[in-house]
């Protein structure tokens, strides 16, 4: 709770810091400062939490357990670390830089309503609090047609499936009379209402669109390019991982009992994220529109999470999002410094910027899971809940497929700069500041891959 | 049937008749009339299960008020039937039945849940002393906490329209 | 079941009451025209309408017959339903809201029956009379659009910006007076201000929200579109406004409508600001006439609140030059609004520390 009360009152100070403080350098020190206090406050909240039971507050309208206040350390962390890298280019973006950290803050307040929501009202009004913002830092490049376009399309379909959450909810509240998840005591009766499955579907539905699962990924690359690149980075790694948790908690909390009657619709989805997602990244031209796919694959990892039902998916959950995440924004705090953001703009990169393509190497390996690095350990946790599960085996084959294919596009990168010729150009200077901050986010990243129980804590 | 059904399926089939008149008609200013009436009916659903605050609410708010600034844009865009993009009609046909398959579903869960559905009572919930005290005290974090969402959606009204030195698109 | 317990006599009583407030405020409606004229007249030292009868009384109903017989004129490029629909919303939403003001005491019958001098006592009046007056820009929204004329259109936009902006420092406003009164009934609200003077202090509202009422009486004159906010109608910019196009009796419904939200909006400004139908020393006329006379002075003395109010539009509309557009906008967002909110601010604050 104290988290959410921060994130909102940073929030606010942010948006009166953009009214006092007309230095956009000094704008960006506030954020720093004010993201570290968020962070602050997270751990904080971890190390008062006296006991293991869950904290119910407003009227059970929150249930805020030491997962919650571990994972929302986890995240206000991974957007330290964002803007640290990041804060930079976020003020290049356009005028109205401490609002963009005021939205930031706003949306990081929404995930941490989803790792604690306890009543549906909640989870929507997380969802809302987290989408809205994002659809206005998606147009937030005003000059640019595509960055209008990436805000109006992301603006329409979230609306739309915002609605069929709404619907799924309606149907929920209709069958169960409550919308308390830990409530639909019902659910665990034989006599199952249709009218609360056609309600979770619904749900599976709209959270499908939230974590840009296939079928409903076609925004995905359109909005994740058209972005400015600064947010792209944000949305695609720790808005999707919010919303990857408040998935899991509906579906493992809510409806876990269920779950012999949508786990294989999970499945299948899961199935269609990887293939979808990992065969079209292959044929990009764009290292951008590369990683807005390679984010649709990596959804079909974190997909295994919500597939299987047992306390290995919880932790698979928390490292996949801290891996995926940590490396996804090393990576494109890399690209928006190149002036092309095509496969050969990359070329030749290794001699002119050594140390920036080993950093953007150690990325692109988290990524495709190779050992030693923190997407390996992600990837193995996640699969390792599937097979625990049971009955997921030839899932979890077809994803090992997949992550083979994946390889693929992320040594293009590699290739790229260490075995092609070329002038890879930068749009901005970098400095002995930005480089030790990709140093440090390396090593977050082999970390992860060695000692990834230091993530876990207590979990 | 008393006077009370008589008026819940005189409202109710004026709802949807209402409803399917918002996508059905060819002119979007007939399109937000048709949608107009609809929250007018569904405010009258409102009345008759004594919640006239939320009733009267929805009229000023969405009637009175959201509605206005969207006639406002479509009669400022002077949209016309004949600049609607042409459709596949393979995508059409994909629409329906994807459609028609929903319509279904909806359709078997709603009959086969006849079990759950409310009684009509006698309430005093919609009464706005009862709203009221409910939402301060049961509903009082998703009441304060929607001004989040409130303010940031100000905050992109700023963001997005403010005039300044960039709006050269 | 519900509609069956109704008695026959309560709905005739109803009806009747509903018809009588209908034609007086038509009535009264007509002869603002009238008043409008000779007020301009005698602000502009002038003689005014004085042809049709003594002292040109007569005129109204010259103007009504006229805009009855005259040709009836539907464009070929207007959209004929909501073209007629527009008259027609603007007219209803200005009747309306008379359904909801007290405009008198109950009267008891010898055998105890209650006649209430108010079509309609719902717990949300006042919302009820914000619903509607949110709803009357339709009309001319819908007239603008439907006349398929650039002036019309950009005249009905106008309004509706205009309309849409200035609900909000309204509603905002409205919200100080009901933390006070803590009842949106307004039977209730003029209950509490029975008399003139109680506990030391007016009863009436005026004299607890003043602030208040200064911003309701300003977004009223917006509301109502009258100057200097007739944005809708500037003839100098829009040529005649949002009822260009119309002829006839339609154009004679916008007009009217006009005149008839001026008096319901002055009727509800002293309803909820200047006590209703209350005046000092009530109780003691009560005691000395009889209660049919009582009930008659009441209305009356409504009545007179509201034609002064009237005359007070009048006189602005007569006074002051019209706003222009981005200073409206201005006026509206930038300072009403702060405004009703500190306003409504200081009453909580208020409240809070009358409470303790």
């Amino acid at each position: 709770m104290k988290a959410i009360i921060a994130a909102t009152l940073l929030g606010v100070i942010m948006m009166f810091t953009g009214l006092f403080v007309k230095d956009k350098r000094q704008v960006v020190m506030i954020a720093v400062i004010a993201f570290l206090a968020l962070l602050g406050i997270t751990i904080w909240e971890v190390q008062d939490a006296s006991s293991a039971a869950p904290a119910m507050l407003f009227n059970n309208m929150l249930r805020i357990d030491s997962y919650a206040l571990w994972f929302n350390m986890m995240m206000a962390g991974c957007t330290f670390l964002y803007v640290l890298l990041m804060g930079k280019d976020i003020m290049r973006v356009g005028n109205h830089v401490a609002e963009y950290f005021t939205l930031i803050l706003f949306i990081l307040c929404g995930i941490f309503l989803l790792t604690g929501y306890n009543n549906l009202l909640m989870l929507f009004i997380g969802i809302e609090i987290m989408s809205i913002p994002q659809y206005i830092l998606a147009g937030a490049d005003r000059r640019n047609l595509k960055s209008n376009e990436a805000s109006l399309k992301y603006f329409l379909m979230g609306a739309f499936t915002t609605g069929l959450l709404l619907m799924g909810i309606t149907l929920l509240y209709g069958a169960t009379g409550s919308f308390y998840i830990t409530d639909f005591t019902f659910l665990r009766t034989d006599a199952l209402n249709p009218m609360a499955l056609a309600g979770i579907l619904f749900i599976l539905i709209s959270f499908v669109f939230k974590v840009s699962a296939v079928p409903m990924h076609m925004w995905t690359p359109d909005v994740y390019d058209g972005s400015p690149t600064a947010f792209t980075a944000f949305m695609s790694t720790i808005v999707k991982a919010g919303a990857f948790v408040g998935f899991l908690r509906l579906f493992h909390i809510a409806f876990g009992s269920l779950s012999e009657h949508w786990m294989l619709i999970v499945a299948l989805i899961t199935a269609a994220t990887l293939l979808v997602g990992n065969l079209t990244a292959v044929f990009q031209q764009s290292v951008k529109r590369m990683l807005a796919y390679s984010s649709i694959a990596q959804a079909g990892f974190m997909l295994f999470a919500i597939a299987s039902v047992n306390a290995s998916a919880w932790q698979g959950m928390i490292i996949y999002a801290v891996a995926y995440s940590v490396a996804t924004i090393g990576l494109f705090s890399v690209l928006i410094k190149m002036k092309d953001y095509t496969y050969d703009g990359f070329n030749g990169l290794a001699k002119k910027q050594p140390a920036l393509a080993f950093f953007t190497t150690i990325f692109l390996l988290s990524l495709a899971g190779i050992p030693l690095t923190g997407g390996f350990m992600a990837k193995y946790f996640v699969l390792n809940a599937a097979v625990q599960q049971g009955g997921l085996l030839w899932l979890v084959i077809f994803a090992l497929l997949m992550a083979a294919i994946s390889v693929y596009y992320y040594f293009r990168v590699i290739i790229a700069m260490y075995f092609k010729q070329g002038e890879a150009e930068m749009a901005v200077e970098i400095n002995s500041g930005d480089k030790i901050l990709l140093g440090i986010t390396c090593a977050l990243v082999i970390l992860l891959g060695v000692a990834p129980h230091l993530f876990l804590g207590s979990i | 049937m008393n006077a009370y059904e008589l008026i819940f399926w005189l409202l109710t089939v004026m709802a949807i008749s209402c409803a399917l008149g918002v996508i059905l008609s060819r002119n979007p200013v007939s399109s937000v009339l048709f949608l107009i009436a609809t929250f007018f009916a569904v405010s009258g659903h409102y009345i008759l299960m004594n919640a006239q605050f939320l009733a009267i609410v929805n009229i000023i708010v969405y009637a009175g008020a959201i509605m206005v600034l969207f006639l406002f844009v479509i009669m400022l865009m002077n949209l016309n039937a004949d600049t609607e993009p042409q459709k596949n009609r393979l995508v059409q046909l994909a629409g329906v039945v994807s459609g028609g398959i929903l319509f279904l579903v909806i359709l078997a869960a709603l009959k086969s849940s006849t079990n759950n559905m409310l009684e009509q009572t006698a309430t005093d919930i919609g009464l706005i002393k009862n709203l009221g005290k409910t939402l301060f005290t049961q509903f009082v974090l998703p009441f304060e906490i929607a001004s989040v969402l409130f303010l940031s959606a100000m905050i992109g009204a700023v963001v997005l329209g403010k005039k300044g030195e960039d709006a050269g698109a | 079941m519900l509609l069956l317990q109704i008695d026959i006599a309560f709905l005739i009583e109803k009806v009747i009451l509903a018809t009588v407030i209908l034609l007086g405020s038509l009535g009264i409606a007509m002869y603002a025209t009238w008043g409008e004229r000779k007020v301009a007249a005698i602000m502009q030292d002038r003689i005014g309408p004085n042809r049709a009868g003594p002292l040109g009384l007569l005129q109204p109903l010259a103007d009504g017959a006229k805009l009855f017989f005259k040709e009836e004129i539907i464009p070929d490029s207007s959209t004929r339903f909501l073209f007629i629909l527009g008259p027609s919303l603007a007219m209803l939403t200005a009747t309306m809201t008379s359904a909801v003001i007290p405009w008198g005491p109950d009267y008891v019958t010898e055998s105890g029956r209650v006649i209430s001098l108010q079509v309609a006592d719902i717990n949300i009046g006042i919302l009820f009379i914000f619903g509607v007056v949110s709803l009357g820009v339709y009309g001319i929204m819908l007239g603008g659009w439907a006349s398929n004329n650039k002036f019309s259109l950009l005249s009905s936009i106008r309004a509706a910006a205009q309309a849409v902006s200035y609900e909000l420092a309204l509603g905002i406003s409205l919200v100080a007076l009901l933390m006070m009164t803590g009842s949106l009934s307004l039977r209730e609200i003029v209950a509490q201000q029975h008399g003139f003077w109680a506990d030391g202090y007016f009863t009436w509202n005026f004299f607890k929200q003043p602030l208040g009422f200064l911003i309701f009486l300003i977004c009223t004159f917006a509301e109502l579109n009258r100057a200097p906010f007739d944005m809708a109608e500037c003839e100098s910019e829009l040529n005649m406004g949002y009822h260009q196009e119309y002829s006839s009796m339609k154009l004679g419904f916008y007009l009217f409508a006009e005149y008839i939200n001026m008096f319901i909006s002055s009727v509800v400004i002293a309803t909820l600001f200047f006590g209703g139908y209350n005046f000092p020393f009530m109780d003691e006329v009560l005691a000395g006439t009889g209660q049919m006379v009582f009930a008659i002075i009441c209305v009356l003395v409504l009545l007179t609140k509201a034609i002064g109010f009237i005359l007070f539009f009048m006189f602005i509309r007569w006074t002051l030059p019209r706003f222009r557009y981005d200073q409206l906008m201005k006026l509206g967002w930038r300072s009403l609004i702060p405004l009703a909110l500190f306003n409504m601010l200081v009453t909580g604050l208020v409240i809070l520390y009358a409470l303790n």
